[in-house]
């Protein structure tokens, strides 16, 4: 091993070698106990560190750790260069974190492809293939000397161990394994899992590679030695999925019989799961030939009183606009994710943003009031679409789910969910019997604003649904009066949801003067950067607003009262919940946005240094 | 007791239809009462769906569940509709701009998947409701307030098209003759699979005096008269090359042998799928570590 160090010189490691002290490593004095670890890991298509990090995020989760994964690739359909992180945790992982531990690369040339998603610091460890040659002077460029820099012989040590080069990452898994403590047995059971079907020989190899890569690591004891501390004892079996999977399980749940959609990154494995599943629940996915026939037949399943939902990304919002107003005005229930990427047009398809948040709330010509909600994370992400349809079916209204890349496709271990906390709405459906008492008026002006939906099938319920005015009974009208009532109807309806302080997460002392306030994936950074001031000592409290439309403003004006200064924090070059707010709430001074373009998300200590900067500002 | 049989009048709304005197598709709205009385299915069992423009208002006109959409749209809405309930009646009515022009990146997709609906188009070569501009089927040269030097363009051929996607029930029909109208309409909403009717439906504002319905009267040749076998889809092509020239009326092509429709087909999947059910409070066990 050649080792560069901050902290003890190459001779010494030498030395110590040299008389072979057959003492573990982590007996050794200044062991860092880490209870959160980030890791990162680069290189060509082939090398699979995709599939090495989600064998880490298999095994740790198996062991009762939280853990997070998030992947980026080169923009190739296929090979091209991989690479992705790794967070593992003994608490509830918040976000992918910043700055890495620990970093693989297999190469120089890719790693640097990822220059922001993988950020050295101080503190990282790392590690790189010997053939690789040593760190050339673009490292030195970005400013970060890593803490140890550690050339391993991967390639040798798995052509030596596996007999052929296909095994390199069971070598990687076996180095961080010994080197930072990371419970070999889980890693174990995935090789089983993942190789066990393809015969002997290839598990063998797999296997044999991991122990060489333990074993090198106990050999070669880092400079400066880490360890994962153990998870809690309690923590039982985690459910390992994405966003996506979570807002087709929240769909399921709820009780979705019709999808219909069309692939778009990053929203298609939605559709795709639901295409597997949705049959078992006597419901049907159609894949349409376009965006527009997505909604336009998820808008007819409603219409025949299913529960239905479509998903798709920005562009794909734009095209479906029109549809949107129609069930808007035709007062169908439908459900609607959007998970957003960097925009406008094609913009950055496979990076996190959080620029259509105006776009749901307002897109389309007419006075229109349309719920929007944010899921912050894997796990909310199966409330907020069970929310969603519940929204959907009570209101009859179209409701959007804001996702984003990164909630969408990052794969977390987290807890198991308790379904028997949830309710289910269903629409108000009129009873064959009221239906045959007096005439059927669908869109009768209720105080509500919530009239009885009937559908095709049901006797006494027959009505004309329309784009074009209606008046109660659903007969087209021009007539200015009518027109006037029905959008006081549409919007009279949505008023209990502003009330809906549930739909708000709320932490830290109410009367403090400083607050941040975050949605979507943001909010996870947020939430860590609420823990680093509290523990540094700031009086501070944080807002995360799950529904983002209507813009309930009692609650915001609550927050506000205390608040000297504070933070909105969203990434999109505008700032589009800051925006939003100033329409409707009195939004104090004191409150700024910090907001920038997607692809650059932030991390915790950054909020809190801006959070502390503002209070030399005036409030 | 058992209801008395349905008759044309229980299919008619009380609203009064906003076209104009002598619009051609008063007639197609009476053809259709008559086929669905003859079918007799009762109003509230069918799904009457539209697009956007004059003809788009039919279902308004119908004692059924109708759902009158944005422009071009008629046919993926249509098939949300039956997909999530195959039991229902579902027709689909629009003009030919709604149907071919704006909307018509809509109708290949429908025709191939093979869902039991009617798709009724009613043809008159302009766009009415927007007063008078060129539509996908007009004939080149044709003078317009959008075309006042004449139309640079072919027009496309609706039955060809139809044909040549695969459609199995490929017909045409007019006003001018309302009982062959009706039960042409009857015999596609009849066909198990998707079916199509042209109606040549004359603009009496807009439209030329050789497309309205005297003129037809004369004009229009049976296919039956010809001799046309309603199963040779090659002999219906050929036929349907005459659109625009000749007015034949009748069944081009209809499918001797129709195979099973989508909503058959999901049926059959859901059936054999919902063996492997978890409990729906379960779902997430899908994503439960092992």
């Amino acid at each position: 091993m050649r080792a560069c160090s901050g902290h003890l010189p190459e001779t010494k490691l030498l030395v110590r070698r040299l008389i072979c002290v057959p003492v573990h490593p982590l007996h050794r004095a200044s062991v860092r106990m880490l209870d959160d670890l980030i890791l990162g890991m680069a290189g060509a298509g082939g090398d699979g560190v995709v599939s090495a990090g989600e064998s880490l995020l298999n095994a740790a989760s198996s062991e009762g750790y939280h853990a997070l994964m998030t992947k980026s690739f080169g923009s190739q359909i296929r090979g091209g260069e991989s690479s992705c992180r790794v967070r593992l945790s003994t608490k509830k992982v918040l976000n992918p974190g910043g700055a890495l531990d620990v970093m693989v690369a297999l190469n120089w040339e890719d790693f640097f492809k990822f220059g922001a998603e993988l950020p050295l610091s101080v503190n990282t460890v790392l590690i790189y293939e010997e053939k690789a040659g040593p760190p050339p002077d673009t490292l030195k460029a970005r400013g970060v000397i890593p803490k140890e820099m550690v050339s391993v012989p991967i390639n040798e040590l798995t052509k030596k161990s596996a007999g052929s080069d296909k095994a390199k990452t069971s070598v990687v898994l076996g180095l961080l394994s010994g080197w930072f403590g990371i419970p070999s047995a889980g890693i174990e059971r995935g090789l089983q899992k993942k190789f066990g079907s393809k015969g002997e020989g290839l598990l063998e190899a797999n296997q044999k590679a991991l122990a060489t890569g333990i074993e090198y690591a106990k050999g070669h004891p880092l400079a400066a030695p880490h360890e994962l501390a153990r998870p809690e004892a309690s923590a039982g079996s985690k459910l390992l999925c994405d966003g996506n999977d979570m807002c087709a399980a929240g769909a399921l749940f709820a009780g979705v019989k019709f999808f219909g959609g069309y692939p778009i990154t990053p929203s298609t494995e939605v559709m795709q799961t639901l295409s597997k599943e949705i049959w078992k629940y006597g419901g049907a996915v159609l894949q349409c030939e376009d965006e527009i026939a997505g909604i336009g037949s998820a808008v007819g399943a409603s219409f025949a009183g299913r529960k239905s939902m479509t998903a798709t990304s920005g562009p794909g919002m734009d095209l479906k606009t029109e549809i949107l107003g129609l069930a808007t005005i035709a007062e169908l229930p439908l459900v609607i994710l959007n998970v957003q990427r960097g925009g406008p047009s094609t913009g950055l398809p496979t990076k996190a943003e959080q620029s259509d948040l105006l776009q749901a709330a307002f897109s389309g010509h007419g006075d229109v009031l349309r719920p929007v909600l944010a899921p912050t994370d894997v796990e909310d992400t199966f409330r907020i679409t069970v929310e969603a349809f519940n929204v959907a079916e009570e209101f009859q209204t179209p409701v959007i789910i804001l996702s984003d890349q990164e909630i969408a496709q990052r794969k977390e271990a987290v807890d198991q969910i308790d379904t028997s906390r949830f309710s289910l709405v269903e629409r108000k459906v009129p009873t064959e019997a009221e239906l045959a008492e007096k005439p059927y008026a669908r869109f009768a002006l209720t105080e509500s604003g919530i009239s009885p939906i009937s559908h095709p099938g049901l006797k006494g319920g027959t009505y004309l649904a329309a784009g074009i005015e209606h008046n109660e009974k659903g007969d087209p009208t021009s007539g200015g009066v009518m027109h006037a009532k029905m959008n006081d109807k549409r919007f009279r309806k949505l008023e209990p949801l502003k009330k809906r302080a549930d739909l708000f997460e709320q932490h830290g002392n109410p009367q403090a003067p400083l607050g941040l306030i975050a949605w979507g994936s943001t909010a996870g950074v947020a939430r860590e950067a609420f823990l680093l001031a509290k523990k540094q000592g700031h009086d501070v409290k944080l807002l995360v607003p799950y529904l983002l439309n209507p813009v309930a403003e009692a609650v915001y004006q609550g927050f506000f009262e205390s608040l000297k200064h504070g933070l909105l924090v969203e990434l999109s070059h505008q700032g589009q919940l800051y925006r939003l707010l100033r329409m409707y709430t009195d939004v104090p001074k004191g409150l700024r946005s910090l907001c920038r373009s997607g692809a650059n998300p932030f991390q915790p200590t950054e909020l809190v240094t801006r959070l502390i900067e503002l209070r030399g500002l005036p409030s | 007791m058992t209801a008395p049989p349905l008759q044309a009048k229980d299919y008619k709304s009380e609203l009064k239809p906003i076209w104009c005197p002598g619009c051609g598709d008063f007639g197609v709205l009476q053809g259709l009462y008559r086929a669905l009385a003859s079918i007799g299915r009762p109003p509230h069992e069918v799904a009457f769906i539209s697009g956007i423009g004059c003809s788009s208002r039919i279902p308004g006109y119908t004692t059924a569940y109708g759902f009158n959409t944005v422009h071009g749209r008629s046919l993926p809405i249509a098939q949300g509709v039956k997909l999530s309930n195959p039991e229902l009646l579902v027709v689909v009515a629009g003009g030919d701009g709604d149907g071919f022009s704006i909307g018509g990146g809509h109708v290949p997709h429908a025709v191939r998947r093979n869902m039991d609906l009617t798709y009724l188009v009613m043809d008159n070569q302009v766009y009415g409701l927007t007063k008078g501009q060129l539509s996908p089927t007009s004939p080149k040269g044709l003078e317009t307030v959008t075309s006042p030097l004449g139309s640079l363009e072919d027009p496309i051929n609706p039955l060809l098209y139809m044909l040549a996607y695969g459609c199995g029930f490929v017909a045409q029909a007019t006003p001018a003759d309302m009982p062959g109208m009706a039960a042409l309409i009857e015999d596609a909403i009849r066909y198990p699979g998707f079916s199509f009717v042209n109606i040549q439906s004359p603009c009496v504002t807009f439209g030329e005096e050789d497309q309205q319905l005297k003129a037809h009267k004369t004009k229009l040749k049976p296919l039956e008269s010809l001799g046309h076998d309603p199963t040779d889809q090659l002999a219906a092509m050929d036929l349907a090359r005459a659109y625009g020239t000749e007015l034949y009326t009748g069944v081009f092509y209809k499918n001797p042998k129709p195979p099973p429709t989508y909503e058959a087909l999901v049926k059959l999947r859901q059936a054999e799928q919902a063996k492997k059910a978890r409990p729906r409070d379960r779902v997430l066990d899908a994503y439960l570590q092992k």
